[in-house]
């Protein structure tokens, strides 16, 4: 278990060094993919909700600590969110669908984008406009798409070697 | 069910956590640095710094060729955009008197430019922030190099932002197209003020003081010493890209493509002091005898000075009134 949080903390920490190192070469009209919403999105769908629920609380804090502008805590409760919805739907799916997973992927990253921004455009001085929510929205999915199956088979490469204690909620 | 009514349980658990630490952080302002969660963020900054330094530097160059890829998608629009520049340029019909004009506004910018005698210190790009709502980058440089909050960044091409976070060896940079940007500005043709704000995407926005103020697309926007000079003034941000009027508004919203191109930052500097600029001195000589000005203390009386006195009868300063005629300060000599 312990070897578990460990692999998954470097896998979160390595993913949010990405995301601020490689990713925004990525930017489309300067928006670009977000790696560690689509890593929750994937453990919450492999390990089910308590797993995902706690990547989820950790990634968003994680996220939030590398943001200047938004309190800590913001991105937190949108993860969470997007957790518990791919979490509650899991049992609904077929176990290791491709289209399932993709589909949940783009799903998962446009309510989470769509979510930060309309909490983000609530709480900031200068609010975010809808257009620009909107965009980032169609852009993050569209990435997440793409990214969805590697993400996805190395996070079910990673819980095949390192299984929870009392695997996922079906 | 068990375990369902286990993942609600952790479900409220964890939301009240994220909601105590967003009230805790609202209350601290931990942007600047202080309250636990300020220092939290400077500790994600200095343990992730280097990290991101080093994959910065190796993933540069990898990076720029995917950014190269993906420009394409925004060369078609930008394509378009400057064709219909140039049509509209040679529908103007430019006049020699008009680019007479024009080359000297433009070499008074230069010259503005190049005064500015700046100090700066050299930094690299090491991260961009990892939300697509906030336009920031991580600098490798910080606090023990000089730099300090709210300092101004310049890249060759113009204003990339300001330092709103530090750390001993980092800096995070809020960039002028993140929302939350400001900066005082100057239309560079006319001298217009007016204040430029980012909009996330690529063009900024310009809202000059004077919304019947006459622009052209193509017009300099540069910065200006006001808002308690954050910003030296000359410091080129972009040109109008738009400069449409909507009648019946206040304001008038024109967008501004800026010089720089922020997707692709490596190196920038960070202007650690920018000399005042000095207005000219008096210049009277001391050596010229003081001769007062010529006043005859005989001179007549004005005929129907007004008089001060108060219509209800009580005396400027307050004395009871006299039943002496008033006189003014003119014939009381």
């Amino acid at each position: 278990m312990i070897v578990r949080v460990g692999v998954i903390g470097l896998v979160l920490l390595t993913a949010a060094v990405l995301q601020t190192s490689l990713l925004p070469f990525l930017a489309l009209s300067g928006f670009r993919p977000d790696l560690l919403l689509l890593i929750t999105i994937a453990f919450a769908l492999t390990d089910g909700l308590l797993s995902g629920l706690r990547i989820a609380f950790v990634a968003g804090v994680l996220t939030d600590l590398l943001l200047s502008a938004s309190p800590v805590g913001l991105t937190a409760l949108v993860f969470l969110g997007v957790a518990y919805a791919v979490g509650t739907a899991r049992p609904y799916l077929a176990p290791d669908s491709g289209t399932a997973s993709i589909l949940l992927a783009i799903g998962g990253t446009a309510m989470g984008v769509a979510g930060y921004g309309m909490l983000a455009a609530m709480l900031a001085d200068d609010p975010i406009s809808l257009g620009l929510v909107v965009q980032a929205t169609l852009v993050s999915a569209i990435y997440a798409a793409f990214l969805a199956p590697l993400v996805t088979a190395m996070v079910r490469g990673l819980s095949r070697q390192f299984p929870t204690e009392q695997g996922g909620i079906a | 069910m068990y375990n369902r009514r286990r993942a609600r349980a952790l479900l409220a658990m964890l939301v009240v956590s994220a909601l105590v630490l967003v009230t805790v952080d609202f209350r601290s302002d931990g942007t600047e640095g202080e309250g636990p969660l300020g220092a939290l963020r400077g500790l994600a900054s200095t343990v992730l710094g280097p990290i991101q330094e080093g994959l910065s530097t190796l993933v540069s160059p990898i990076g720029d060729g995917i950014s190269s890829f993906t420009g394409l998608f925004d060369a078609r629009g930008e394509n378009q955009q400057l064709r219909a520049q140039l049509e509209s340029l040679e529908e103007r019909n430019l006049s020699y008197e008009d680019v007479l004009r024009e080359d000297a506004e433009l070499r008074a910018l230069l010259e503005m430019r190049e005064r500015n005698d700046f100090t700066t210190v050299a930094a690299q790009v090491i991260a961009s922030g990892p939300s697509n709502f906030e336009w920031t980058i991580t600098l490798s440089v910080g606090s023990d190099a000089g730099v300090r909050r709210d300092m101004p960044v310049v890249s060759g091409d113009g204003l990339v932002g300001r330092v709103i976070q530090t750390t001993p060896d980092t800096s995070r940079v809020l960039l002028a197209i993140d929302p939350n940007f400001r900066a005082a500005t100057l239309h560079g043709a006319s001298g217009e003020a007016g204040t430029l704000q980012g909009d996330g995407g690529s063009p900024m926005i310009f809202r000059p003081l004077d919304p019947e103020i006459e622009l052209d697309v193509g017009d300099e926007i540069v910065t200006s010493s006001y808002s308690n000079g954050v910003f030296p003034a000359g410091i080129p941000i972009g040109t109008v890209s738009s400069a449409d009027r909507d009648a019946g508004l206040l304001t008038r919203v024109v967008e501004v493509r800026p010089f720089v191109d922020f997707t692709r930052l490596n190196t920038v500097l960070v202007v650690i002091h920018a000399p005042e600029r000095e207005l000219p001195g008096l210049e009277i000589d001391p050596n010229e005898p003081f001769t007062p000005p010529d006043v005859d203390p005989n001179a007549p009386q004005l005929p129907d000075a007004p008089s001060e006195t108060p219509t209800d009868g009580a005396s400027p300063d307050g004395t009871e009134p006299t039943d002496e005629p008033t006189t003014s300060a003119a014939g009381a000599g």
